[in-house]
C-alpha cells in the first residue's frame, strides 16, 4: 500500500514536473550561455552543451512535448480499441471476425517501423499517433472484446436487456463501468509504448527540430560530449527513463489490484516495440 | 492375437489433433504471404503520400514544369498508381528493386552491402537476449514467494525506451570507463565480427531491453507451467531442481518461447534503426532512416519491405515450431 501510494506520488511529480519545467527553468533553453561543454557548476548545475546553453533548464523544458504527444496518441489509440472491442465483444459474428482479422494483421507490424513509414508522409505528430493506434489499438480491441464476452453474460447486462434497453445503452451504462479497471491499465500501457514510439521518431530526426529543447532529441545532440559533460546524456535519459519506469510499475501496481486485468496481463505479447 | 498390454501408468491414452501435420504449416505460410501483400499495398501507399516525387529531386533547381513533366514522363512515374505498384513489385519479384534516387545506384546492391552488418547485429543481439530471457523469464516465474520485485524489475526495465538504455551505456561504458569507442563508423567492406568493440554498444543496447521484455512475457508462461500437477508431482518425488527444470518445465515452454523470441526478433529489426543511427553503425536501420530523412522513395520502399518479410517469416516459423514442440502433441 505505502509503495503504491509512493510510486503515484512520483509519478505525479515527474510528470508535473516534465509538463510546468519550461517555466521553472532558470535559463532561456535555447539561448548559448556560456562556453560549450563546461561540467556541472554553480552556475549550470548540469553544465552546458555543444552550443553552451544550459542543460538544466534543456531538461526542465524537454519533457512537455514529448509527453503530451504521447498522451493524445494514447488516449487515440485507447478510444479507437475500446470503441472497436465494444463492437466486436458485443455484436460477434462476422463483424468480431472481421475486427480478430484485422488485429492480427495490425499486430504482425512492428509499430516502429509503421511510424517511420507514416513518417516519410506526414509530420512527426501524427506519425506518433498513427503508429500507437496502429501497433495499440489492436490490443486495447482484444482486451476490451474478451472482457466484453466475459461481462455481457452477467445478470445486470441480462436485466438491462429485459427493461429493453438499446445496446448502446447498456454498454455504455452497464458494461463500460465494469471494465474501469482494464481500460485504465490499459491506456497506461498504451502511454508507455506510445513514449518509446515518440522517443524512437524524435531521437531519429522526425519529430521537433533542432533548437528545440526535447529529451530524446538531446540525446543524440549531445553524444558527441558525452566525455566532455557525462551529465549532458545522462540527465535527458535519467528523466525519460523515470518517467517511463515510473508508469509502467505504475500501471503494474493498479492493475494487480484490479481481479480482471491479470488474466490478460499475460496474454498481452505484442506489448513493446 | 496378442494379449492386451498394460498401459504404463501415467500415460494416458494420447489424443491425436484431427489436423494433419503438414496443414499448419501451410497455413501460417499463406497467411504470411498475404499479410505481406497486405504490408506492400500499405507501404507502397506511405511513400507515394510523400510531397515531390521521383522527377522532382532529380531535376535541376531551376526546371520548369515543363521539364520536370518530362523527366517524370522518362522514369516511367507517370502512370496511374495501381500500375506503378504493380511493376515495382514485378521488379521486387524479379530481383530488381529500382535505383536510388539520391545517387542512382541499384538499390539491391545498397541493400546487399548493408545486409551483413545488420543481420550481424540483430542475431548477436538475439544470441544474447534469448537465454537470458529464460533465465529471467525462469527466476520471475518459478519464485514462490515475493514475485512482486522480480515482476517490477522486469515490467520497468522493458519500459525503458531503447534510446535510453543506448545513451546510458554510451555514457558509462564509453564517457565514464572509456572501454568502447562512443561511434561505431565501420569501414566500408569490412564485416562487422571483424571489430568486435564497436559491436558492443549496440548489441548491448538491443539485447538488455529485449531480455528484459521477453523475460516479463516468459514470467507468465513460466508460472503457469511450474504450477502443473506433473511439476509439484516431480519435485514431491525428490526430482533436483535444475532437472525439474529442465525435463518437466522447459519443454512446455518451447512455444511460447519461440512466438516470444519472433516478436523480439521484429522488435529487434524495428529497434536498429535507432540503435544505428545513434551509434553510426552502418546497417539497413541507418540506411533506412537516412533514406527517409532524404526521401529515397524506392530504397525506403524495399528495406521497409524487407524487413517486414522477415518479421513476419519469423512469426510463421514461430508458429510452425510451437506447433510441433507441444509435449503433449508428441506421437512417439
Amino acid at each position: 500500500m505505502v509503495s503504491r501510494i509512493l510510486m503515484f506520488v512520483l509519478l505525479a511529480v515527474v510528470l508535473a514536473t516534465a509538463a510546468l519545467g519550461g517555466w521553472v527553468a532558470p535559463h532561456d533553453p535555447t539561448a548559448p550561455l556560456g562556453a560549450p561543454w563546461r561540467g556541472a557548476g554553480p552556475e549550470h548545475p548540469l553544465g552546458t552543451d555543444a552550443l553552451g546553453r544550459d542543460v538544466w533548464s534543456r531538461v526542465l523544458a524537454g519533457g512537455a512535448g514529448l509527453i503530451s504527444v504521447s498522451v493524445l496518441a494514447a488516449l487515440t489509440a485507447s478510444f479507437v480499441g475500446v470503441a472497436g472491442g465494444l463492437a466486436a465483444g458485443w455484436a460477434g459474428g462476422a463483424l468480431d471476425r472481421a475486427a480478430t482479422a484485422l488485429t492480427d494483421l495490425l499486430l504482425a507490424v512492428p509499430s516502429l517501423l509503421l511510424a517511420l513509414v507514416v513518417a516519410v508522409a506526414l509530420p512527426g505528430h501524427t506519425a506518433v499517433v498513427v503508429a500507437t493506434v496502429c501497433g495499440g489499438a489492436p490490443l486495447t480491441l482484444r482486451v476490451v472484446r474478451d472482457a466484453v464476452r466475459s461481462i455481457s453474460g452477467a445478470g445486470y447486462v441480462e436485466a438491462a436487456r429485459c427493461r429493453g434497453e438499446s445496446g448502446a445503452a447498456i454498454l455504455v451504462r452497464e458494461v463500460l463501468p465494469a471494465m474501469k479497471g482494464v481500460v485504465t491499465a490499459d491506456l497506461g500501457l498504451r502511454l508507455v509504448v506510445a513514449l518509446q514510439i515518440a522517443s524512437a521518431l524524435n531521437v531519429l530526426g522526425f519529430g521537433p527540430s533542432p533548437p528545440e529543447p526535447d529529451w530524446a532529441l538531446m540525446l543524440r545532440e549531445n553524444m558527441v560530449g558525452v566525455a566532455m559533460n557525462p551529465w549532458s546524456v545522462a540527465a535527458p535519459a535519467a528523466a525519460l527513463g523515470l518517467t517511463t519506469v515510473l508508469l509502467a510499475l505504475s500501471v503494474q501496481l493498479a492493475a494487480d489490484r484490479d481481479p480482471v486485468a491479470p488474466r490478460w496481463r499475460r496474454r498481452n505479447v505484442h506489448v513493446g516495440l | 492375437m496378442r494379449p492386451p498390454q498394460a498401459a504404463p501408468s501415467g500415460a494416458a491414452p494420447r489424443r491425436r489433433s484431427g489436423v494433419p501435420p503438414l496443414r499448419a504449416p501451410l497455413w501460417a505460410l499463406a497467411r504470411g504471404v498475404l499479410l505481406l501483400c497486405a504490408v506492400s499495398v500499405v507501404v507502397f501507399a506511405a511513400t507515394s503520400l510523400l510531397p515531390g516525387d521521383a522527377a522532382e529531386l532529380r531535376a535541376s533547381p531551376g526546371a520548369t514544369e515543363e521539364q520536370i513533366r518530362a523527366l517524370r514522363e522518362e522514369l516511367g512515374q507517370d502512370a496511374e498508381p495501381w500500375r506503378l505498384y504493380l511493376s515495382w513489385v514485378g521488379g521486387l519479384l524479379g530481383g530488381d528493386p529500382g535505383t536510388s534516387l539520391v545517387n542512382g545506384r541499384p538499390v539491391a546492391d545498397a541493400v546487399a552491402q548493408r545486409l551483413p552488418a545488420t543481420a550481424t547485429l540483430v542475431g548477436g543481439s538475439l544470441l544474447l537476449a534469448a537465454p537470458a530471457m529464460l533465465l529471467l523469464g525462469g527466476w520471475a516465474g518459478s519464485a514462490r514467494r515475493g514475485r512482486a520485485v522480480p515482476t517490477a524489475l522486469l515490467t520497468g526495465g522493458a519500459a525503458v525506451p531503447t534510446v535510453v538504455v543506448a545513451a546510458g551505456l554510451a555514457a558509462l561504458l564509453s564517457g565514464a570507463l572509456g572501454w568502447v569507442p562512443a561511434v561505431s563508423l565501420l569501414p566500408p567492406g569490412r564485416p562487422p565480427i571483424q571489430s568486435p568493440e564497436l559491436l558492443v554498444l549496440p548489441v548491448l543496447s538491443m539485447a538488455l531491453p529485449t531480455a528484459l521484455f521477453g523475460g516479463g512475457l516468459l514470467a507468465g508462461a513460466v508460472a503457469d507451467v511450474v504450477g502443473r500437477p506433473h511439476v509439484a508431482d516431480a519435485r514431491r518425488r525428490g526430482r533436483p531442481p535444475w532437472a525439474v527444470a529442465a525435463v518437466d518445465v522447459l519443454p512446455f515452454l518451447m512455444a511460447p518461447f519461440a512466438r516470444v523470441l519472433a516478436v523480439a526478433a521484429g522488435g529487434l529489426i524495428a529497434a536498429a534503426t535507432v540503435v544505428e543511427t545513434l551509434f553510426g553503425y552502418p546497417g539497413l536501420g541507418s540506411l533506412l532512416v537516412s533514406s527517409i530523412a532524404s526521401r529515397d522513395v524506392p530504397v525506403v520502399q524495399t528495406v521497409a519491405l524487407l524487413a517486414a518479410a522477415v518479421v513476419l517469416a519469423g512469426l510463421a516459423l514461430a508458429d510452425a515450431v510451437a506447433g510441433g514442440t507441444d509435449p503433449r502433441r508428441r506421437t512417439w
